[in-house]
Formats: C-alpha cells, structure tokens, sequence
C-alpha cells in the first residue's frame, strides 16, 4: 500500500512537471488539435527542427496590429525550415470567423483552432498575440513577444525574431522570456 | 477630463504610498481591450459603493500616446473618478514585471491593495464582480 501510494504521488508529480505551463526550458509534449475543418491534427505531424507556436485572436486589435508582421515572420523563416503553428483559442471566435479573417489578413500559414482552450492551458498561454519557440528536442527556447511594440515604428527589440535566429545558428537565446501588453485569451467558461 | 497623468513603476508606488489608509483597485485598462471598457462601468459602481469605506479606484490605460484623447474621453463618458493615469514608461515588460511577476501583460488586470499598501490579489483577464466586490469588503 504505502508503496503503491509512493508511486502514486511519484507518477503525479511527473504528471504535474510534463502537463505545463510551459516555461523557457519545459519539455513539450505532443498534443491534439484541430484544423478549421474539425479534424484533428497531432503536434507531432507539424513541428519541426525548429517550431513556432503562436496564439493569436480574429477579434484583438494587439494581434491584429501583427498579423502584417506574422505574415513577414512566415515568409522569413518558413524558407529557413522552421515550423509554425498558429492556434486560436478564445472561445468566443469559432472555426468559421478564423477561416474568414485568415483569409481576410491573407495569412499564407494554416491556423488551428482550440477547442475548449486545452492547449493554451497546457502551455500556460495568457493573451494574444503570444509566442513559444521550440527545438528539435521539443524543448521551449523562447516565450513571449513578437516584438516590444505595437507600433512598428517604434519597435526596438525584435523578440521572436532574434530567438529563432540564435536558435537556427545553434546558439543561446539572449532573452529568451519577455513580456507584452495584450489581449486576455478567453477560455471557456467551465461550469461551477 | 484633464490630460491623464503619467505613471510609471516608480509613480505607482508613490502614488500607494500616498494612498495608505485606504485599500486600493488599480485596474490597468486600454480604449483597445473590449473586456476592459465593458467592465468599468461595474468598478466605478463599486468605487462609489464602498468610497466611504476607504476603496480608491485608481485607473491607468496602457494606450499609447496617440490614443490618449479617446481614453481621456472614454474616462469622462464613464465618469470614471480621479487619479486616472496613463502608463508612460521606457519599457513596458519592467512596468508589468513591476506590478506582478507571475502577470502576463494580459487586459484587464485588476490589482488590490490593503490598507497598508501590500498587494493581496491579482485579478487577470475579465473580472467576476462579486469574487471582486468580496475581496475588497474582506478589506475593508
């Protein structure tokens, strides 16, 4: 028994260390999720080398202040062979209304939706727009900002950017956690 | 309403400091967050609640320079009470690491003060009211 309750509390505590939030550093685990069709794709069929992972919002004006951006991020570093997978989970924005702003902004990348935000749960995810670099070990390299601000003009640290450039070139990521004014993701409310 | 008055990291903690005595909401807002704009109505049905047992309301938009007359008038059609503040800082992840570090940045954010000046709750993301309203009265 007590032995039983050692494993018990040893197999939780490894659940709880593998289930996130995702921090610079935390091992991701492949996930669910779906396409705006309904069906399911697994994590593991779209990372690569090295992924991005973005949440981002149809409705928010910070993320729609990027999407420009996002699209020049796609076209950079899609060619360098770096994965991206952009996920919608704000409960009030379904399946429908992503698909037309994707293709109202022109994204040249797929977006997921997030049923029941499980996936931003997992990664901790809090506002949109909002990033996670991950390598080819599955490993969170970076997590914040695209860049420090919503005015491109007065843009002075490039965050995403700069992570993913040091991660393709094998090296440490210099600020690898940063922060950024946004919109709160809206999570399902569950029944209390 | 007049021109909102900057605040930085360092004007927050003046401005508690001069509020103690009183438990104090700072709720970060922007004209750009919808969440934020539809629950001021209810915190400034609060702060008029519970003024009189020592609640202050103090606002800060985290819009940028060019937004801040729609923010000055949004304040006024709100008649949100003074201090309003709008955040005028070097570096915006210092300002939100300076309120809480666990906070993300996400709007709105609520944060309430006792009496002495320490922080005893974040409310991130859209506020439930009542949850709010217990936490002051807890205060109070």
């Amino acid at each position: 028994m007590k032995t039983l309750t050692i494993f018990g509390l040893a197999a939780l505590t490894a659940g709880l260390l593998i289930a996130g939030p995702y921090n610079v550093g935390s091992k991701v685990e492949n996930f669910t999720i779906q396409d705006l069709n309904g069906q399911g794709v697994n994590f593991s069929d779209l990372k690569g080398d090295v992924t991005v992972v973005m949440f981002i919002a149809t409705q928010c004006p910070i993320s729609n202040d990027y999407n420009q951006r996002m699209n020049e991020l796609y076209s950079e570093f899609a060619g360098k062979g770096v994965k991206f997978v952009f996920i919608n989970s704000n409960a009030s924005e379904p399946a429908a209304e992503v698909s037309q702003h994707a293709k109202a902004n022109s994204f040249p990348f797929k977006v997921y939706k997030d049923a029941g935000n499980q996936v931003a749960d997992r990664f901790g995810a809090q506002v949109t727009p909002e990033a996670f670099v991950i390598d080819k070990v599955g490993t969170v390299r970076y997590h914040g900002y695209i860049d420090d601000s919503r005015n491109a003009a007065n843009i002075k640290v490039r965050g995403l950017k700069n992570a993913l450039d040091a991660v393709l070139s094998g090296q440490s990521v210099a600020n690898a956690q940063t922060k950024a004014f946004g919109c709160t993701i809206k999570r399902e409310k569950k029944a209390s | 309403m007049e021109r909102l008055s900057p605040l930085d990291e360092s004007i927050l903690q003046q401005v508690l400091k001069s509020n103690r005595g009183n438990v104090v909401l700072v709720n970060l807002w922007a004209t750009w967050c919808a969440p934020c704009r539809e629950e001021m109505p209810a915190l400034v049905a609060l702060q008029s609640r519970l003024a009189s047992k020592g609640l202050k309301l103090v606002t800060v938009s985290a819009d940028e320079p060019e937004d801040e007359a729609s923010a000055r008038q949004f304040l006024s059609e709100q008649k949100v009470p003074s201090p309003a503040y709008i955040k005028r800082v070097e570096n915006d992840e210092k300002f939100i690491e300076s309120l809480d570090p666990k906070w993300s940045g996400a709007l709105p954010a609520s944060f309430l003060y006792d009496r002495n000046g320490r922080k005893v709750r974040a409310f991130i993301g859209e506020v439930d009211m009542k949850e709010l309203e217990a936490a002051i009265r807890k205060l109070l």
